[in-house]
């Protein structure tokens, strides 16, 4: 009887030894799969979020009667990467969790003759809250798209 | 009769582990490699579409035009497999009139997969994408 006894409690031991290292394994993979999950799925986001607004840019009219109304217009792509919307109404969630529209950069870039040939649209400084660890991109997604909108140098933005 | 039951149980939480790790490498597998395909996908997506509307934009109706448009596509600098990689194997192809419209093939992303292959999936998976493009687009925004 004692004999029995003795055994039960060792197993008893074993079984938590066992425990303690698959669980060990196993959370950790469990962790891995959300964190690296998530982040692809915000990286996806990011990635149409900024092809869109290339898109936008790209058949956009330049109107460049000041710098004013060059600001005005990569404020427009900026929305539209973030909200969807080139003017949106206040208080619209942005299409990527906190996503704001300060960490897209809008850069164009011009011919010899001075004309926009193309435009840059790239997320930077953007970091992805995984539960169990943190991702930052910066500089990438980037897209680049030809312009091929309305070049109206003289034009102000409405 | 106690002490052989016991017996029986030993190795179990062995075959349970191993079981749960195939389970486990499947589940990864989804998260991980699905996720990566998807970008991918998506990255060279995008990337067909800006490069279906710049060949598109250079076109004229003459040979020149084309050369024009290949050359467009050819320094789009966007990248792939999470901005990492360049696109090679970029096919552009144009109407018979030279002038109406382009079409951009990026056929082989190749995405690596990692734990779908120990549960008996493919080493690679290409994700190829399509544009066509038309030269003179309906102008929609202003």
């Amino acid at each position: 009887m004692r004999f029995i006894g003795q055994r039960r409690a060792r197993q008893r031991g074993h079984a938590m030894i066992e425990l303690a290292v698959s669980a060990a394994v196993m959370v950790s993979c469990v962790a891995g799969t959300v964190q690296f999950g998530y982040t692809f799925y915000v990286y996806n986001q990011l990635v149409t979020a900024v092809g869109n607004g290339g898109r936008y840019a790209a058949m956009r009219t330049y109107r460049a009667a000041g710098s004013r109304d060059i600001e005005k217009g990569k404020e427009a792509i900026r929305n539209m990467v973030v909200f969807g919307d080139s003017r949106p109404a206040t208080g619209v969630a942005p299409q990527v969790a906190y996503l704001k529209p300060e960490q897209v950069q809008v850069d164009w870039v011009m011919d010899e003759s001075g004309k926009p040939a193309a435009v840059n649209v790239s997320i930077i400084d953007y970091t992805v809250d995984a539960a169990f660890g943190m991702f930052r991109f910066t500089g990438k997604p980037a897209v680049e798209y030809p312009f091929v909108g309305r070049f109206a140098p003289s034009e102000s933005e409405p | 009769m106690r002490v052989r039951r016991h017996k029986n149980e030993r190795g179990f939480v062995l075959i349970a582990m191993s079981v749960a790790m195939v389970v486990m490498l499947a589940v990864m597998g989804l998260a991980f490699d699905f996720g990566r395909i998807y970008i991918a996908h998506n990255e060279a997506q995008v990337f067909t579409d800006a490069a279906a509307m710049a060949a598109a934009s250079k076109l004229d109706g003459t040979d020149a035009g084309l050369d024009r448009a290949r050359q467009a596509v050819a320094k789009l600098p966007m990248r792939w497999n999470l901005g990492t990689k360049s696109f090679s194997g970029v096919k552009v192809e144009f109407s018979p009139d030279k002038q109406s419209w382009a079409r951009v093939t990026a056929p082989d992303n190749q995405v690596e997969i990692t734990f779908l292959r120990a549960v008996g999936g493919p080493p690679t998976f290409t994700v190829p994408a399509h544009s066509v493009a038309a030269a003179k687009p309906v102008r929609l925004i202003e």
